[in-house]
């Protein structure tokens, strides 16, 4: 399996009077879809020893220099991505998400052994320092920390989300918000720390407000999706939040006269959004989905110059990049960093790709080059992916075989 | 001449004429069945959603009394209560703290209680070709689900009697 198609539509610097003029050559993406045909792309069993890059001859007859543009590009990605260490975090299960805390110091894990771990370096490893458990009766799926650090939020299949509250090493949960009808898939804390949402395989989005005496009380249910929503994620500095789901759309809504509504819904994947992440300034939206892309959203407030027509006063958000071609499975998280605006990938094919925009493209038409691809990150499918939010370059990953790794990344040169 | 045309077209087409005859007739016949069908379908389907909706609303209207009995008889103890914490801190009178708090969480219930009885009875029942018909219901059921949950109520309701169970 080749990913051809990852290095040829990017630009490399190749010395004077290279041969790579057919630097424009691209494989057509049907070499990949037809790979592809007939597997289940849900299923996660049996689907070892399929990923992995083998540098042979291209799927396709590519031209010798487009070939020889690959392989320099191969060279030059080797080792952006470094691994820095590997812990067993949910022995004998998956593990699901990670969330690092806003100082950077620790790193929350969640399971399929229905438990959170905390983790913490110790010199140059890194150690458990709490285990969460005595919370959830069935496989936490998402954790999520509070704006100021002093509380995680936890989103269960037992159909209830904990709220832990952080007392020095310990954690104690004060309270259990329940309310939707099965899994909870995922939970998120708005920048404000006064705003929580979650979001359930019954279709719905709840909106949870919490005041000075930590009492919770729900002030919205969302309805909109006709699927099992699989994340939520709120704007860096609004107060908007977007959801993602089985029914192949984003959506996004705001408070309107005390009560939530959907302002936006995107469409374009064709088939389940797994993940959602925005960008440092919260113009732009990103998007992964089964169908092996990842879509660059932006948003278009009205009367923009650009000229792109909006309902009332709501912006609209429009598709500006599709990055495709360079998956061969399912993306199951996409993150953003907020400190250098790299975009990493997880993908069910066991590999992390991350992602850089070229700096010289046009804001409404970006275009994003391939700067890293570990194939083999983890020996089963990469749910997560998570950028440090205080050291630049500092990934975290976490997978079906129940590891957490830790990557250092470095923009390569040259591309 | 053309009359003899014609009787050979007769003959001829007799096959493709019957065919057309018969296809009119089944056509009109499975129309009148298809709209018999529609009609019950309808019926029944109208039948659920008035019913889960009549739910909603019965059960909004008995919190609403709950709610402002609960109300009165606040009231009556907050203002027995008022005039002894004056005597006893020498301050002005004023509510005290905690039946503030509940004052704040019971207006929020009953904002939202008040919400949900504006939502259903705005509904139009009348009209099964009104365009947000299915993002209305979405909302009312969105409100019930969150008046239950600042009510601290399951919401399971079954009514047992020849079987026609609720659940939602």
């Amino acid at each position: 399996m080749l990913s051809a198609g990852c290095g040829l539509g990017g630009r490399l610097q190749l010395p004077e009077g290279s041969a790579a003029t057919s630097a424009g050559a691209s494989v057509p993406r049907t070499s990949w879809a037809s790979g592809r045909k007939g597997l289940n792309p849900t299923a996660a069993e049996g689907r070892r020893g399929v990923a992995g890059v083998c540098v042979g001859a291209p799927a396709v007859g590519a031209a010798d220099s487009a070939w020889l543009l690959h392989t320099l590009r191969q060279a030059a990605m080797k080792d952006s991505l470094v691994l820095l260490g590997r812990v067993p975090a949910h022995p004998d299960s998956r593990c699901w998400f990670l969330a690092w805390n806003p100082a950077g110091t620790l790193l929350a894990s969640c399971g399929g052994d229905r438990r959170v771990r905390i983790w913490g370096t110790e010199g140059d490893s890194w150690i458990c320092k709490s285990v969460l458990s005595e919370g959830h009766q069935r496989t936490v799926r998402k954790v999520a920390w509070s704006p100021c650090g002093n509380y995680l939020a936890s989103a269960s299949f037992d159909a209830t989300t904990c709220i832990w509250k952080k007392n020095q090493d310990d954690f104690e949960c004060v309270t259990t918000l329940e309310g939707h009808e099965n899994e909870v898939k995922s939970v998120a804390w708005a920048p404000s720390g006064n705003l929580l949402a979650t979001c359930s395989r019954d279709k719905s989005v709840w909106v949870w407000e919490v005041d000075e005496e930590d009492e919770y009380e729900c002030v919205s249910v969302l309805n909109s999706h006709t699927q099992d929503v699989k994340h939520v994620v709120w704007h860096p500095n609004q107060e908007l939040l977007a959801s993602a789901s089985y029914d192949d759309t984003v959506k996004l809504y705001r408070e309107e006269e005390d009560d939530w509504v959907c302002c936006a819904t995107l469409e374009g994947h064709e088939s389940t959004v797994w993940s959602l992440a925005f960008d440092p300034s919260g113009q732009r939206l990103a998007s992964c989905s089964d169908d092996r892309t990842v879509r660059i959203w932006r948003q278009y407030p009205p009367g923009n110059e650009q000229g792109v027509a909006c309902s009332g006063s709501d912006p609209s958000w429009k598709c500006i990049c599709t990055l495709s071609g360079f998956h061969s499975r399912t993306i199951y998280d996409v993150a953003w960093c907020q400190l250098t605006g790299a975009l990493a990938t997880a993908c069910g094919d066991d590999a992390i790709r991350v992602f850089e925009e070229d700096p010289s493209s046009d804001p409404q038409q970006p275009t994003f080059s391939l700067t890293a691809h570990l194939p083999q990150a983890h020996s089963q499918d990469v749910n997560c992916v998570a950028w440090n939010p205080k050291e630049p370059g500092l990934l975290a990953s976490c997978s079906d075989d129940g590891e957490v790794a830790f990557w250092k990344y470095q923009r390569p040169e040259g591309l | 001449m053309a009359g003899s045309q014609d009787m050979f077209d007769a003959i001829v087409m007799a096959d493709e004429r019957f065919h057309g005859e018969g296809y009119q007739e089944g056509y009109e016949e499975g129309s009148t069945l298809g709209i018999i069908e529609g009609r019950q379908h309808g019926t029944l389907h109208g039948a659920k959603i008035g019913s889960e909706i009549g739910c909603y609303q019965g059960f909004a209207f008995a919190w609403r009394c709950l709610l402002h009995t609960c109300a009165a008889e606040k009231d009556r103890e907050a203002a027995i209560a008022a005039p002894m914490n004056r005597f006893a801190l020498g301050r002005l009178p004023r509510v005290t703290e905690g039946s503030r708090d509940w004052q704040g969480l019971r207006s929020k219930k009953m904002k939202v209680l008040e919400s949900l009885i504006g939502l259903i009875e705005k509904f139009p029942y009348d009209d099964p070709t009104y365009d947000k018909l299915h993002e209305d219901l979405d909302r009312i059921r969105g409100k019930f689900k969150q008046l239950c949950s600042l009510l601290n109520v399951q919401p399971d309701f079954k009514i047992s009697v020849e079987g026609s169970g609720l659940s939602f």
